[in-house]
């Protein structure tokens, strides 16, 4: 039951991805702190949901490009991450979760190419295929997250459940790794803002108060 | 002009722009998701007359690209041009005029400074201490309030201006915006760095090999820019696998 709610949420959160409003629900670390509190772990959904997030700063859904799929990849990566009480249950859930937003970007594209045969042609503008084919579409979106969530969670489960418990990084070294890979993430967007020296001061002053907040807080 | 439309004909293409981008293709783009949201509104017109309305879908199925929250200014405009009884022709015109500076728009104004400036800010609040939950709802509340005002403002906007939206457009300078949201961007970019340094379970916890490390990260990622970022995810799951199977093989 568990695994088909997980699958189902996986779905819904992926539709907000492109299809229906993009609300940005479907980013990690409001998707993670979601799948968290549904499998009773809250704390763990909002940590992985975090790094996720760290990971995916530069990852823009454009409508065109073909970009990992930040929903799937967190509702697969808490999910593992819960599987067992271990201390390389966190990493494992978050290179599950990072290997399967490749697997779902690739089968949006997958969905694109389809999209293209369900809706119809500007020379046969029926309106009653117009009214069906576009709900179609926005289900197919759907139905794909969903599976694509459920092969995910399979995958995630059974790769931490065999690995998690020989992990042999200590907790804080894990935490250390991982952030490591989320900095690259943010130096790539503090380029992407355009010139970094018209913009070395705020940043610098951020920097500035958010040492000062992480001492005083 | 709403009144030759009705109300619950314009409601209905706002409530539907919002599954704009539901059937996404490489060969007409939004162009469905256009003609689906204008459905209601063209029947209205079309007042019964099948061969009006298949007229008036076939140039709103055609290819059309532009950012989703933006393309509410289209809508709204095409919406208008419908109800005045345009010119097919001139209802072309304009959507493919429109197309490109509302994709670039929206592109450079939400995905690359807003999204980015309110995730920045909720990812600081997290790793400063703030309960995750609260930081969770931070995130959506501020960003949606951006996400649905921009939605709001060009539907209306387009409604009311027409083929005259570009001067709305550019009264409405949201290239400046977008300067002034990256710029707040760039400081939120800081405040998480240093949230992340010293932060409880940062990179302080962790030991200063560590810190050392993801500082040369973060440069690497300045230096280099996006053609770093997949290598990066690649490494990151390679150092994992590798060290979950070494930890298993000893």
């Amino acid at each position: 039951m568990e695994l088909v709610l997980v699958s189902l949420l996986g779905g819904a959160l992926a539709l907000d991805g492109t299809s229906v409003g993009q609300f940005m629900v479907s980013r990690p670390l409001v998707a993670g702190s979601v799948t968290g509190w549904l499998l009773g772990n809250p704390a763990l959904g909002i940590l992985v949901g975090a790094i996720l997030e760290l990971y995916v700063l530069v990852s823009f859904p454009s409508g065109g490009a073909r970009y990992p799929e930040g929903a799937t990849a967190t509702v697969v990566a808490v999910a593992s991450a819960s599987a067992v009480d271990a201390p390389g249950a966190l990493p494992l859930g978050v290179a599950a979760g990072l290997v399967w937003g490749q697997v779902g970007g690739l089968s949006v594209s997958a969905l694109r190419r389809l999209n293209g045969r369900i809706v119809p042609e500007p020379d046969a503008p029926h309106p009653g295929r117009v009214a069906l084919s576009h709900p179609l579409a926005v289900a197919t979106d759907g139905v794909r997250g969903t599976v694509v969530t459920l092969a995910g969670v399979l995958f995630g489960r059974w790769g931490v459940g065999w690995l998690a418990g020989s992990w042999p990084l200590e907790a804080r070294d894990t935490r250390g790794l991982l952030l490591v890979g989320g900095a690259v993430s943010a130096g790539v967007l503090l380029r992407t803002f355009g010139s970094v020296r018209r913009h070395r001061i705020l940043f610098a002053a951020g920097l500035a108060l958010g040492l000062l907040g992480a001492r005083l807080l | 002009m709403t009144a030759a439309l009705g109300r619950r004909a314009v409601a209905s293409a706002f409530a539907r722009s919002f599954l704009i981008q539901g059937s996404w293709n490489r060969r007409t783009m939004l162009g469905a998701g256009f003609a689906f949201a204008m459905l209601p509104a063209l029947r209205v017109l079309s007042r019964g007359d099948a061969a009006a309305l298949e007229a008036s879908l076939r140039r709103h199925l055609e290819h059309f690209n532009a950012h989703p929250y933006l393309a509410n200014l289209a809508i709204g405009a095409a919406l208008r041009l419908e109800s005045d009884h345009e010119d097919p022709e001139a209802v072309r015109r304009f959507k493919t005029a429109v197309r490109g500076p509302l994709g670039g728009l929206g592109d450079a104004l939400v995905w690359a400074a807003w999204l980015p400036a309110v995730s920045l800010a909720a990812l600081s609040l997290f790793w400063l201490g703030v309960p995750g939950p609260v930081a969770v709802v931070v995130f959506l509340l501020v960003y949606n309030a951006g996400h649905l005002g921009l939605r709001v403002w060009g539907f209306r906007t387009g409604l009311a201006n027409g083929r005259h939206v570009a001067r709305s457009l550019g009264a409405a300078a949201l290239t400046r915006w977008t300067e002034r949201v990256r710029s707040v961007a760039a400081l939120f970019l800081g405040l998480l760095c240093g949230a992340l340094l010293l932060g409880e379970g940062g990179l302080s916890d962790a030991g200063l090999p560590w810190a050392g490390l993801a500082t040369a990260a973060f440069a690497g990622g300045v230096l280099v820019g996006n053609r770093l970022w997949r290598p990066a995810a690649v490494a990151t799951v390679a150092a994992i696998a590798l060290l979950a199977t070494w930890g298993l093989a000893s």
